[in-house]
């Protein structure tokens, strides 16, 4: 399934905050997205998923526009994003924060739920392994029982990602997905996001570990003030000059 | 004095129903409703206006709950788009909306004098002293089979994302789930069960005026949620019947205190149950039955 990003333009007031940005996400892709702190990255984001309206350009999944969708719409055609920032449903455990995210439960209208109590409670036992398996990759398991409100910062994004993950979503956003995360944890992250494109599902992540991120993905693009400036393999692209001056001009 | 506490008995039992109805959506939901009288006078009026033109109970009870979850529903669809603290005002505007029409629409509804002559539940059996029993024992078994239906929902899938949509609504929308729908089902569930507490009341106090579905109704539920403990299904019950020992309480005041004029007594009812709801909630926070919305 292949994303298309095409000249996106948003701006508050006289800042344009991502400024005719066009990239595409092929099906089945790999790729990472940087840029110094304000680039635009989370912005792009919400741009793509239909958190927020473009001012102008447009994005498309598999050629079909996506321009009059709304997030949730979009996430059911299989285009999912997390959040930099974490959203976990605080008063939930990570059990049923992961269990919620699965699509299509008969055991979510009411009819069902009265009229099929028998489907239901088959359908959650079949969820609640997939789950089982999801909390133990993501080494959730020993907090399945804690209310995600509880977890530190680097748990959360791991629900986050778990969510995610367990949508069945075929293209997914992650959002600093590594931020907080131990450094033996985030190498096997890399492994299974490796794993579950290698069966197809395209990922685009922004990142800040460059480290990480380039030993994941097969072409970075990089945002810079609302700018693509410049696109290609990690390796060239961490190399390009006017990278490495956005970065220090980011730091300074 | 028998009675009396029977009386009680069954004001808490039908505000019960309330609470419980609440609890779903604010305490499971998030969902701010400030107008839940609005669908309880629905309740109330159809039964009164039915029942006094010589249709059945039952009719009165099965339109009282037509009618208000088919007003949710539009409800839903508009006023869901709003954030929360203008859906709050947005409701609470409708039930007042409600209630003026009921003064307005005399031919229909009497406009402020009312309806009496409401035939009690039960009417052929006035003359026994088990009557009143029977209709406890009947608004027991109803909330019981409310509790088990929220419990349902609670436990279940459904509840889950209700839940998560009181946590998160975008995350809930980043992951493929328009919440508009669960909150519009839930607003529905919750008119057609504070209509049915209308009709309820209507058939027990006899008859009824636009007095009876002002604003304050829908303060003291949310009252009661909150002593019992938001989020809490038993919260509901024993929430209700804290607030009723409050307010029934404060009744005695005058014996304690005779000195005091009838005037000034009446607003030291209204200071002291509002004194003890600051106590509770200063030392209680969670309310009887503990933390907030954990299922
Ligand atoms: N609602 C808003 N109003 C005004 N400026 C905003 C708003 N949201 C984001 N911005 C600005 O847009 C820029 C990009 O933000 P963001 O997309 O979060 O950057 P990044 O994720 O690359 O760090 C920042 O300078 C931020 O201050
Ligand atoms: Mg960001």
């Amino acid at each position: 399934m292949s994303l298309e990003i095409s000249r996106l333009v948003k701006a508050y007031g006289p800042i344009r905050v991502t400024d005719d940005v066009s990239f595409t996400v092929p099906a089945g892709g790999l790729v990472g997205l940087i840029g110094p702190n304000g680039a635009g990255k989370s912005t792009l984001f919400s741009l793509v998923t239909g958190f927020l309206a473009p001012d102008s350009g447009s994005v498309s999944l598999d050629g079909r526009s996506l321009d009059r969708t709304g997030p949730a719409e979009r996430a059911r055609r299989g285009l999912v994003r997390t959040f930099q920032v974490p959203r976990e449903f605080s008063h939930l455990t990570v059990r049923d924060n992961l269990m919620a995210a699965a699509p299509g439960q008969a055991g979510e209208t009411l009819g069902a739920l009265f009229l099929l109590p028998g489907r239901v409670r088959r359908e959650e036992e079949a969820l609640r392994r997939r789950v089982e398996e999801m909390m133990a990759f993501l080494k959730l398991d020993r907090v399945a029982e804690v209310p995600a409100g509880n977890l530190s910062g680097g748990q959360k994004k791991l629900v986050e990602l778990g969510r995610a993950l367990m949508t069945g979503a075929r293209t997914i956003l992650l959002d600093e997905p590594f931020a907080g995360v131990n450094p033996v944890l985030i190498e096997e992250i890399s492994a299974r996001v490796r794993e579950l494109n290698a069966r197809g599902i395209g990922f685009l992540v922004i990142e800040h570990d460059l480290a990480a991120l380039s030993r994941l993905v097969t072409t970075l693009h990089v945002l810079d003030r609302g700018r693509l400036i410049a696109g290609g393999p990690p390796a060239a692209v961490l190399a390009d000059p006017a990278v490495r001056d956005a970065y220090l001009g980011g730091a300074s | 004095m028998e009675a009396y506490l029977l009386a009680i008995a069954i004001f808490v039992a039908i505000f019960t129903l309330l609470t419980l109805g609440l609890n779903l959506q604010y305490g499971l939901t998030g969902l701010t409703n400030f107008g839940l009288v609005g669908f309880f006078g629905i309740g109330a009026y159809a039964s009164a206006i039915l029942t006094t033109h010589g249709y059945p109970v039952v009719a009165g009870f099965a339109a009282g709950a037509a009618l208000a979850v088919i007003a949710a529903w539009p409800i839903g669809l508009v006023a869901l788009r709003l954030r929360d603290d203008y859906f709050a005002i947005a409701t609470l505007g409708l039930s007042e909306v409600v209630r003026v029409a009921i003064i307005s629409e005399k031919e229909l509804t009497a406009g402020v004098q009312g309806i009496p002559g409401i035939p009690r539940l039960f009417a052929v059996l006035e003359s026994r002293t088990w009557q009143p029993l029977l209709l406890l024992a009947v608004l027991v078994a109803a909330n019981l089979g409310v509790v088990l239906v929220m419990r349902r929902i609670a436990r279940s899938p459904f509840g889950r994302v209700i839940g998560a949509i009181r946590d998160n609504e975008e995350a809930v929308r980043a992951l493929g789930k328009d919440p508009a729908r669960f909150k519009t089902q839930v607003l529905m569930v919750g008119a057609g069960l504070s209509a049915v507490a209308g009709s309820f009341y209507a058939h027990y106090v006899g008859y009824v005026t636009p007095d009876q579905i002002t604003p304050l109704v829908t303060f003291q539920i949310w009252m009661a949620m909150i002593l019992g403990g938001t989020g809490r299904i038993s919260g509901a019950v024993l929430g209700t019947l804290l607030l009723m020992l409050l307010i029934e309480g404060a009744r005695f005041l005058p014996d304690l205190l005779p000195f005091v004029s009838s005037t000034a007594m009446a607003e030291l009812r209204v200071f002291v149950v509002g004194l003890a709801l600051v106590l509770f909630t200063v030392y209680r926070p969670q309310g009887l039955m503990g933390e907030v919305a954990r299922r």
